[in-house]
């Protein structure tokens, strides 16, 4: 096991060079330019000539692409055009936080609640409760999330005043922004839950261990459950990333300062160093999930070989 | 086993989520807006908020409204706007203008200090202004200098020293600027935040780090900075060290960002700001009530048409098109915030150079809605493209100002002249690109004045590479176009300068339909009725100096 | 009965015909038959499948029925709520919100089709050959799946915006650069996990090739998770539509699509309330029904549910 995760970190590098170079490649494809065009415009040919190359712009692409690259190595992203002078690095650290924070948290409502929800629905399946889970779910993901943190804002924060409006002040602002993405959560996990756990519930395994006597709790949580928990793995791993990267309508919804909004910005404004670090932290998160993923399917089913087996 | 590792992460996921979730939060700010001063203890403030994050607040990198908005009321220059938007001596204490019109003799108050102690000089501002003219200045505004002063341009391009540049600094106190030619709005520039002081030693000692935290500027201005964050926004507190502080009467201002409309107003409703922003849909509902306000700047918004693209070639065509629209259905109905329809490029209360005369009553009027003429236009117009209706396409920005506005011209287009044009929204950048290249037939496109005189608008159209021009050159209308800008650049007396201006519009507008001015922007407002004097300049740039809080 | 002494030469050998032996004596069906006929069995599933059978008609002959089309302006009539001359109200440019709200829901359903289809098609597929071959051809399968994820769609939409002409299909090829990832991975983890269970081994011991391995064994197992992760992808995909609508690449003004719709609507939320509401609920509706459609089509068709 220990060979196959040195393994993969090191095709994880190897995909971060192929994702970085791709966008790199790609972004200066992209109309426009980092300034304001309508103010540059007003300037000579000759003054504009001079602004382009205090950036390095004026060389050909695959130059500047090196030089990117050689000051990757060192440990350095740049700085932005767009917040004219922050370092890359510093953007990402402070604008990364208060997403990462409302993200977990709705990552653990949602698990929770998605669970026992699941759990429940399936161990009664075609009851009242099963119906009801169902309908919970669908809510929960064909009403968009705004709509949702809209509705939230207005009767927490405006009509009965418990808790703030928007902004980002106390540990308070962040329980409207993660309740409003943990529904999303609870819907998908509270699904395939109960999709995997009614087949789990059909297997041979599980009568036996009724005829044992044993409790349907135990039956659910020591047998049960952990045989359901392969799908729900994976969709763990695609909602960690996209809620923890920001929900971009949530948090503007919030005035949270989170990183939500960064992708769509800088990529409008030609930012590009900004969008290479933002395109590298996201693939490298999306990565190591999906490794952590992968080995936990291992841990969880043993039945699971990723590495070839020995012939 | 798996319970136990599932537990402790879970837990470590949450302490670690709660314990560096704690450092980013920017405290409370959350008393209410806009409090009042019982006799002269307590503090007052208001709460304001912007639509966007705050890119930046280098004045050498500040290039849209938002960092102005913040710098102009942490900077100063040498004269400020008053209430009645017109400049007034600020860290200058008076200023003579030479007979010719080409010197301007500023003379500086004494004692002024930046907020760390370093002397306001008049070799401050040389330096700001020297530095703001170098072309790699990053906001691309160096123009708005090298455009005015003596051997400014030659400067930027590195062809003369800085000491050939005309601006000179006889003592301390007196600041001498030379000018290439009589600019009727140039006290209106100093105004205008690229013409502040910055403190250039501290900006040197910086270097790379200059304005990146409240710890790395310094103030000029009635306010300073004691909480920043770009994404969150600013705590502005009065400055001591302003000349005129006495006179400051709010102590404490909160800058949020904030970019939904419904959570401002929201926020507004549970008294957590002190003014509001409404959208057209919410204008009808408050329109009645005492603190409703409206507002509209200088900025226009505009159908550019391309004068050599498949149909817009055609002057038939373009008149038509002008004439098909109603722009006051438009403001009214659609837009019902505020703005109001457009007459011409200039607004309408914008300075004519004539002292005591807007723009607007020399103007006449050059956009009018007349269904019927536009039908004829269009017919004539056909003719002579040989009887074939080309498809027409209008490009234009993705927000949703635009694309509504873009809806109503389709609608239009279809139920006077019976044809359907295409709405084609891209992001900016590439909407710009387009129209820089000649790629489209129209597009809807705006201009904001950088200072008060129709110059600001009317010279867009003799300048080369932007996404303005409209491929307006080379034919005998245009240069006639460029000569009239040009006299009125070197004209002296203001009356016939004026006039010059006038007939250079019209001929923009009306006979050659160069353009189809649509509408002045404008906003809708809830201000708190204890919030007096809130200045906002035809510029659009908030002015806080003269608020008071009841 | 009377009593009848029972012996030997009461019995003789019965008469069994080697074909006779073999004979099932059911009709046989396939597979699709036979979760077909088990679907019909349920109610539930009927009358969800009959409810969305009702609203597709809808999407085509609603804005035919109405007496305005969706695009035809009328400034003297906006904003109006839900009366007689418009049944769903107008919106702000005094549009007819019942043909609006049908033609979207025609172009919503074409997008729900296609990444349905998308994830289907390549989804299915591109997991379940990924993990069947495992060993090196998963691991360079699955890292040209995180190349995918990793290129910012923003990026790769605007380029593609640049290039063609905006309208569905730019869109549907933006949305099927990367919507069926999802579904790959998922597959990929189940089919780990059945690969090497002893009916896979018994299929390959009598020479089952590995596409039918895949298609008769393997798949049917993991119709659950795929019937789930369908129902999930369709409503992604309308609002990834409506966003990228509303940034300005996919559909133009005058056309909608229910995420547009619901966009707009929720602009006015506090004015205009049934703007939102209306194209809410019929997504919701369409949701519930596809919902409990895919509950039913897992019950039918999943192997292990047959007790």
């Amino acid at each position: 096991m220990k060979k196959y995760i040195l393994k993969r970190i090191v095709y994880l590098f190897v995909t971060l060079l192929v994702i970085m170079t791709a966008t790199f490649f790609l972004m200066h494809s992209l109309p426009g330019t980092p300034f304001d065009e309508d103010k540059i415009s007003s300037l000579s040919p000759a003054q504009q000539q001079q602004i382009y190359a205090s950036y390095g712009l004026d060389q050909p692409v695959y130059i500047q692409y090196f030089k990117y690259l050689g000051n990757v190595f060192q440990g350095d992203f740049g700085t932005s055009t767009l917040y004219s002078g922050q370092p890359v690095k510093s953007i990402l650290a402070s604008r990364i936080v208060p997403s990462a924070l409302v993200g977990i948290q709705a990552v653990l409502v949602g698990l929770a609640v998605g669970l026992v929800l699941g759990v429940v629905a399936a161990y009664k399946h075609n009851t009242p409760l099963d119906y009801l889970t169902m309908i919970v779910s669908v809510l929960g993901i064909s009403v968009p999330n705004f709509v949702v943190a809209a509705l939230l804002q207005y009767l927490f924060g405006l009509k009965w005043g418990l808790l703030p409006v928007a902004y980002w002040e106390s540990y308070a602002s962040s329980v409207l922004p993660s309740l409003a993405l943990s529904f999303g959560v609870v819907a998908q996990i509270a699904r395939f839950v109960r999709t995997e756990m009614l087949t789990v519930l059909q297997q041979d395994y599980i009568l036996m261990a009724k005829a044992k006597g044993l409790s349907p709790a135990k039956i659910l949580m020591r047998h049960a459950l952990r045989n359901s928990m392969l799908p729900v793995l994976t969709i763990l791993g695609a909602i960690t990333v996209n809620v923890l990267t920001g929900s971009l309508a949530v948090e503007s919804i919030y005035s949270v300062p989170g990183i939500g909004s960064l992708f769509v910005d800088t990529i409008k404004a030609n930012d590009y160093s900004t969008i290479l670090g933002l395109t590298v932290f996201y693939s490298a998160f999306y990565v190591v999930v999906i490794l952590i993923i992968d080995v936990l399917y291992c841990v969880i089913d043993p039945r699971i070989r990723l590495a070839p087996a020995k012939e | 086993m798996m319970k136990k590792i599932a537990a402790a992460v879970l837990t470590m996921a949450l302490l670690l989520s709660a314990a560096t979730g704690c450092n980013s939060f920017t405290g409370n700010s959350a008393e209410p807006a806009s409090q009042a001063g019982s006799g002269a203890a307590k503090p007052t403030s208001v709460s304001f908020y912007l639509e966007n994050e705050i890119p930046t607040l280098n004045q050498f990198a500040a290039s849209d409204n938002i960092a102005f908005t913040v710098l102009n009321n942490i900077s100063e220059g040498l004269y400020r706007l008053d209430m009645n938007d017109e400049p007034q001596p600020a860290l200058a204490e008076s200023c003579k203008v030479s007979d010719d019109k080409l010197t301007y003799t500023f003379t500086l108050r004494d004692g002024l200090k930046f907020s760390n102690g370093d002397a306001i000089t008049s070799k401050v501002f040389r330096e700001t202004w020297l530095e703001q003219m170098k072309a790699d200045a990053k906001n691309g505004y160096a123009f708005i200098l090298t455009d005015y002063i003596v051997n400014g341009q030659e400067y930027s391009e590195k062809k003369v020293g800085a000491d050939q540049v005309g601006i000179e600094t006889p003592d301390d106190k007196t600041l001498v600027v030379k000018l290439k030619a009589p600019t009727p709005y140039f006290l209106s520039l100093t105004t205008f935040v690229p013409y502040y002081a910055v403190d250039m030693s501290f900006y040197q000692k910086q270097g790379a780090s200059y304005a990146l935290g409240k710890d790395n500027l310094v103030y000029s201005g009635p306010y300073m900075v004691t909480q920043f964050d770009a994404a969150s926004g600013v705590t502005l507190v009065k400055n001591p060290n302003y000349w005129d502080k006495d006179n400051v009467k709010v102590d404490t201002v909160n800058i949020k960002i904030i970019k939904e409309q419904s959570t401002a107003l929201n926020l507004y409703k549970a008294g957590q700001l002190s003014r509001v922003k409404l959208s057209a849909t919410d204008v009808p509902s408050y329109k009645s009530s005492k603190e409703f306000t409206t507002h509209t700047i200088f900025r226009t918004n505009f159908i550019q048409f391309n004068t050599t693209a498949e149909g817009t070639k055609n002057l038939n065509i373009r008149k038509a098109l002008s004439m098909a629209v109603d722009n006051n259905t438009l403001v009214n109905t659609i837009l019902n915030n505020g703005s109001e329809a457009a007459n011409g490029v200039v607004p309408k209360s914008m300075s004519s150079g004539i002292a005591g005369k807007t723009f607007g009553s020399l103007q006449g009027t050059l956009m009018s809605y007349n269904a019927e003429k536009a039908k004829e236009y269009w017919k004539k117009g056909v003719e002579e493209l040989g009887g074939q209706v080309p498809q027409m396409t209008l490009v234009l920005d993705d927000d949703t100002e635009n694309k509504d506005v873009g809806t109503y011209l389709q609608s239009q287009f279809k139920s006077v002249l019976g044809i359907d044009v295409n709405l084609d929204s891209k992001t900016k950048e590439a909407r710009r690109s387009l129209m820089k290249t000649g790629k489209y037939q129209m597009g809807l496109n705006a201009w904001g004045a950088d200072y008060d005189d129709p110059m600001t608008y009317l010279q867009i159209w003799t300048e080369n590479t932007n996404s303005f021009r409209g491929n307006f050159k080379d034919t005998e209308a245009a240069d006639a176009y460029v000569k009239l800008i040009e006299e009125a650049h070197a004209e002296r007396d203001t009356a016939k300068r004026a006039d010059l201006l006038v007939q250079a519009e019209k001929s923009l507008v009306v006979d050659n339909a160069v353009v189809a001015p649509l509408y002045y922007i404008g906003s809708a407002y809830l201000v708190k009725p204890n919030v007096k004097n809130l200045v906002e300049p035809d510029s659009g740039i908030l002015e806080l100096k003269y608020t008071e809080v009841d | 009965m009377q009593n009848m002494e029972v012996t030997k030469d009461l019995f003789g050998p019965a008469e069994a015909d080697a074909e006779e032996r073999e004979k099932i004596s059911r009709p046989t069906r396939s597979g699709f038959q036979d979760g077909w006929i088990r679907l019909k069995q349920n109610k539930g599933s009927v009358v969800a499948l009959a409810i969305l059978l009702v609203l597709v008609a809808l999407a085509f002959a609603g804005p035919a029925v109405a007496r305005y089309d969706y695009y035809t302006t009328d400034y003297g009539a906006i904003f109006q709520a839900p009366g007689p001359a418009h049944w769903f109200g107008t919106d702000k440019f005094g549009r007819d919100e019942w043909s609006r709200v049908w033609y979207g829901t025609r172009i919503s359903l074409l997008i729900a089709v296609v990444a349905a289809g998308l994830d289907l098609l390549v989804g299915v597929t591109y997991g379940s050959v990924s993990a069947l071959l495992g060993g090196r051809v998963d691991a360079v399968m699955q890292r040209i799946v995180e190349v995918l994820i990793g290129i910012p769609n923003l990026i790769i939409v605007i380029l593609l915006m640049m290039v063609m002409p905006a309208g569905i299909g730019t869109l549907i090829i933006a949305m099927s650069i990367s919507g069926w990832v999802n579904m790959a991975r998922l597959v990929r983890a189940e089919i780990l996990k059945l690969k090497n269970q002893e009916f896979v081994l018994a299929a390959r011991l009598l020479g089952t090739s590995n596409r039918e391995i895949i298609m008769k064994h393997l798949i049917p197992n993991t119709v659950g998770v795929i019937v789930i992760n369908t129902m999930f992808t369709i409503p992604s995909a309308i609002f990834t539509e409506a966003f990228l609508s509303f940034i300005g690449i996919g559909l133009q003004e005058p056309k909608a699509s229910l995420g547009v719709l619901i966009n707009s609507g929720f602009q006015v939320i506090n004015s205009h309330a049934y703007l939102l509401f209306v194209p809410a609920v019929v997504i919701v509706l369409i949701m519930v029904c596809f919902s409990i459609l895919g509950d039913g089509l897992r019950d039918a068709f999943d192997p292990q549910m047959r007790i």
